[in-house]
């Protein structure tokens, strides 16, 4: 049973079947990738002014990538150009030159620009004082040059005070207005006086809690035996774990915060209560991921997990040659804190599903070229010469589209 | 429509064909009947689990009626049930909870129309007769369609078992609106965002299979201009599908994101939920949800509807022995409602502040959409005339569906104007609307169709009395659940009140005026409309059992084209083996060229040549 104009094509459509189906499969993508242009374009024009970040995309390195997505469709033109005149070999070298491609769009994608938005942080505070106080504090080690003087008009706007001017000019503006105005000066004086305002930056360090780890009781209500419950205990490290569980007592006198939860875990598991209580702090240098503000005010014993950090302030590109300059907030006085993950705003949320689906879209590529490189795919060429051409003609199309979502993508997300 | 009987034919007329099929090869059984590429395999397939899930979602609107009509008191014999199955927690002493209502009203939704209406009416005959009916050998990419149905079943299987989690399935509506979709906090809205992708991601990759088939794979003469209405009707659902459903794929994305990683794409700044600030950024739109969900949702109520208007089409024409009516017309309607679908979806919005201007755009387009679908009415109510009428089951029900669909869809229009959409939304008024045009109406065409094609399929024609018997109690109750309705929504009685509008109208006493106070009347016909049901419900058994009893002994056709119809799927052995036709197919013909003055019978198929 032969399906009809699988590789010939219908002679009044002039297109055979794959090729109709990947138009048609395409026009669908146009309508997925356009709504979320759409909820794009609604997201934004309906944000309040002062919480759309702009300007956090490194351009430079996008309009990279865009080069080589661009390189990669031409590659894959090049492949089927070389199937058509049956040169399998150079076939291979253009696919595989596309694969690159590919595969150094995802990289620069998921290991330099998506990670470095991991581990950068906006602060928010409860205490508007707390919060002017931070400001004058970091940004006063930078303002105070005397181009960054000149630029901020200091002699105007003595009353401002430089620091204050600096994080408007230098940093606030270039966040959520691209331009100085009426309309950004006024969203940051309201953001200054109630306290709206976010510091953005790095966390260069943090004081964590070292615990003290106290078994209170054991019951055999978890189903395990005393034998067992003993052996828990030693894994754990107690050194007589039959007094420890009959009588209760320290398990840990002072230990970092995993492993104090681990063995929280471990130990109910095992039918044990136990007691956490926070006997110190110990400063940690380090530039964590994904933090969220329940990781910093976690509650453990009455007092915080995470008593403050080190706050590294975010630098005009003008000022890179001084080092980023550090603040220590303490976390009671953080009313939220959110890395750049899709859950920090709907711009980082809109951001991160459009990449990612693109990305999804560029991963579902690669599988499908590999399938067409390795022995499996190449089956069909030995086969039937022009089906297997038609195969990959179907799939520059796909891969063609996969660019232009990224043609569209780069200037709307990078530059825009 | 068991398998047993079918496959021992299918394999019989497999073997005498070994030698056409170059690597054909005896398959065994999970590849001939479970994991099957055959295009009428998938699409018994598709029948079944359709027919499957419009039962099960009839099952839990009738326990849903057991509540409006007797809030409180346990649900006989089912109760006991629910209560172990589901916990004391929903379903205390076999008492239905307003929390189960709320489950139950979206799952019954959802079901209803995700894996009820759609897999039967345009996935299963779609995938039965369209290649049949075109003259092809299978659908365009057997094994994309494959793949469609096992998605679309792991979907069935994730709604399932999202019953029987903690705190079960989803229960904001089927409409899934956010805020309230999103900060449940069990876990069935995401099992059913999870489902309902797997369930679209099934839709798109049919909907290019047909798309490709019916453009690509015509056999010879088969001129667009020639084509079955049915098919006609498939071709544009399918459009529909391919270019509707991916912005609520992207919505179900952005739900997910907002459910499991904090996102805020629908939740407004500012909001509080049991007194406290939720934990998110905010600046999110409640009402882009609703946007992109009706970009869908409502192409998908003509995605429920075509294939049931197609369907209709040939029963008619074959059951009055003449052509029908303005094909042309059918086939310039149904591609405007087609275009027209696209843009009237804000008319399920009116009530959400929108501005005048855009209010009367829709409203506009809305109204402009019942042109075609009255158009299409008429040519259809037309093609009766003058006809020589065979009263059958199949045709029993393609005559009720004329009106049953009419009532719906006129009564759609106080629905269309904003003014009247003041008082009527939200109201049973709106219920009784839409399930005029799904459940008499779609969902007879459905039976109509079962009827019809299953001397094709099995080779045997279903009892013709029980088939009356289902018809008439069927069109029976279902007028008596319904109509009612009308008169409760303008009374002012809301929807998903799950103890019938009792506290709704106890809140409201004397405001009558306002809607207030329910009559006793009015509460009165709960009892009635739940009694209807559950006689709707019990009246469908001789359907089920006549289905299957059918299979072995029911009266064997004499031939491979019992009804004497026209068109190409009755030129097959029966039923169609593996590769469908064991002759060369060229059309010759238009498609109901039935009494055709001077012709030696009274059809002359579409697959003869001239004289």
């Amino acid at each position: 049973m032969e399906i009809p104009y699988t590789v010939k094509p219908r002679p009044d459509t002039g297109l055979y079947n794959a090729k109709l189906g990947i138009w048609l499969f395409l026009a669908s993508e146009v309508m997925l990738f356009g709504a979320l242009f759409s909820s794009y374009v609604l997201l934004r024009v309906g944000a309040a002014d002062g919480t759309w970040s702009m300007g956090l995309m490194d351009v430079i390195v996008g309009a990279g990538n865009t080069m080589v997505l661009i390189a990669s469709s031409m590659f894959v033109v090049l492949a089927w150009a070389q199937l058509k005149q049956g040169d399998l070999a150079g076939y291979k070298k253009w696919k595989w030159a596309t694969v690159g491609c590919a595969v150094l769009f995802l990289m620069v994608k998921w290991s330099y620009e998506w990670p470095s938005k991991f581990k950068h942080y906006d602060v928010w505070f409860k205490d508007t004082a707390v919060l002017h106080a931070h400001v004058n504090e970091g940004y006063g080690k930078v303002a105070g040059t005397e181009e960054n003087k000149a630029a901020l008009r200091d002699e105007e706007n003595k009353a401002l005070g430089l620091p204050r001017l600096y994080a408007e000019k230098k940093i606030y503006v270039g966040r959520y207005f691209k331009t100085d105005s009426k309309k950004s000066q006024s969203a940051f004086t309201k953001a200054w006086e109630d306290g709206s305002l976010a510091l953005s930056g790095h966390i260069n360090g943090y004081e964590e809690a070292e615990i003290k780890v106290e078994i209170i009781g054991w019951s055999s209500d978890k189903g395990v035996s005393e034998a067992d419950a003993d052996k828990a205990l030693e894994n754990q490290g107690a050194k007589s774990p039959d007094d420890l569980r009959k009588n209760g007592g320290t398990l840990l006198e002072k230990t970092d915060y995993d492993t104090a939860k681990l063995a929280e875990y471990k130990l109910t598991k095992a039918g044990y209560s136990l007691a956490l209580s926070v006997v110190g702090y110990q400063y940690k240098e380090a530039h964590p991921y994904f933090w969220r503000t329940g990781r910093v005010n976690e509650d453990i014993g009455g007092k915080p997990r995470v008593l403050s950090i080190d706050f590294g302030l975010d630098v005009n590109s003008g000022d890179k040659k001084e080092h980023h300059p550090e603040v220590k907030i303490f976390t009671k006085d953080i009313k939220r804190l959110n890395s750049y993950e899709p859950k920090h705003s709907t711009f980082f949320g809109i951001y991160y599903t459009i990449t990612g689906l693109h990305a999804a879209h560029v991963f579902g590529g690669i599988i499908v070229m590999l399938y067409n490189l390795l022995p499996i795919g190449l089956a069909t060429w030995h086969r039937d010469r022009e089906q297997f051409a038609n195969r990959i003609e179907s799939f520059g199309l796909f891969w063609h589209f996969v660019d232009l979502v990224w043609i569209f993508l780069f200037p709307i997300l990078y530059i825009l | 429509m068991s398998a047993t009987t079918e496959a021992t034919k299918t394999a019989d007329a497999a073997e005498v064909h070994h030698d056409e099929h170059h690597d054909h090869h005896e398959q065994g059984f999970w590849r001939t009947y479970i994991f099957s590429t055959d295009h009428k395999i998938i699409g018994i397939q598709y029948g079944f689990t359709g027919l499957a899930f419009l039962f099960f979602g009839f099952c839990l609107i009738a326990m849903m009626r057991w509540s409006m009509a007797y809030e409180g008191a346990p649900i006989p014999f089912v109760g006991p049930m629910l209560e172990a199955l589901l916990g004391s927690g929903v379903a205390p002493g076999g008492v239905m909870s307003a929390q189960l209502y709320n489950v139950f009203g979206a799952m019954h939704g959802t079901i209803m129309v995700f894996m009820g209406i759609v897999p039967a009416a345009f996935a299963a005959f779609g995938n039965y007769v369209v290649p049949l009916q075109i003259g092809a050998v299978d659908m365009s990419f057997p094994r994309i369609n494959m793949a469609s149905f096992w998605s679309f079943f792991i979907g069935c299987v994730v709604m399932t078992v999202s019953f029987f989690i903690p705190g079960g399935a989803a229960q904001a509506g089927w409409t899934s609106y956010s805020p309230l979709a999103t900060i449940i906090p069990t876990d069935g809205q995401t099992y059913w965002l999870i489902g309902m992708i797997l369930l679209i991601t099934s839709s798109l990759l049919g909907a290019v299979n047909f798309l490709v088939t019916i453009i690509n794979l015509r056999a010879p003469g088969l001129t667009w201009m020639r084509l079955p209405f049915f098919v006609w009707a498939q071709f544009i659902t399918a459009f529909l599908l391919l270019l509707a459903f991916p912005p609520l794929e992207a919505a179900g994305i952005l739900q997910l994101m907002d459910r499991v990683l904090e996102t805020s794409f629908f939740l407004p700044t500012g909001l509080v939920v049991n007194g406290t600030d939720v934990d998110v950024s905010g600046g999110g739109s409640p009402l882009l949800w609703q946007h992109l969900f009706w970009f869908l949702a409502h192409p998908e109520v003509y995605v429920l509807v075509l294939p049931g208007m197609g369907i209709v089409a040939e029963v008619i024409s074959n059951n009055t022995r003449k052509p029908i009516w303005g094909y042309k017309y059918l086939v310039g309607a149904v591609v405007v409602l087609g275009f027209l679908a696209f843009i009237v979806w804000a008319h399920h919005m009116y009530m959400t502040g929108m501005g005048t201007v855009i209010s009367a755009f829709f409203q506009t387009t809305t109204l402009l959409i019942s042109i075609p679908s009255v158009i299409i009415l008429t040519c259809l109510f037309i093609s009766l005339w003058g006809g020589s009428i065979r009263f059958n089951t199949p045709m029993l029900f393609a005559l009720a569906w004329l009106p049953m669909f009419g009532i719906g869809g006129l009564t759609g229009l106080p629905l269309g104007f904003n003014f009247s959409d003041v008082a009527l939304h939200d109201s049973y008024y709106v219920i009784a609307h839409f399930h005029y045009v799904v459940a008499p109406g779609t969902i007879f065409a459905i039976f109509a169709g079962v009827y019809y094609w299953y001397p094709k399929m099995t080779g045997r024609i279903m009892s013709e009395f029980w088939g009356r018997v289902h018809f008439w109690s069927s069109l029976i109750f279902m007028n008596l659940i319904f109509m009612p309705m009308f008169a409760q929504g303008m009374a002012g009685m809301s929807r998903r009140m799950s103890d019938g509008g009792a506290t709704y109208s106890l809140a409201n006493p004397d405001n009558a005026d306002a809607g207030g106070a329910l009559s006793d009347t009015i509460m009165g016909l709960n009892v009635s409309i739940s009694a209807a049901a559950w006689a709707m419900l019990l009246a469908q058994i001789p359907f089920i059992i006549n289905l299957f009893w059918s299979v072995k002994y029911g009266k064997k056709v004499e031939s491979d084209n019992p009804w004497r119809a026209t068109t190409l799927e009755w030129e097959t052995p029966t039923p169609p083996p593996h590769g469908n036709f064991t002759k060369e197919i060229k059309v010759y013909r238009d498609p109901y060229e039935y009494s055709v003055p001077g012709a030696k019978e009274d059809f002359t198929p579409q697959a003869q040549p001239s004289r």
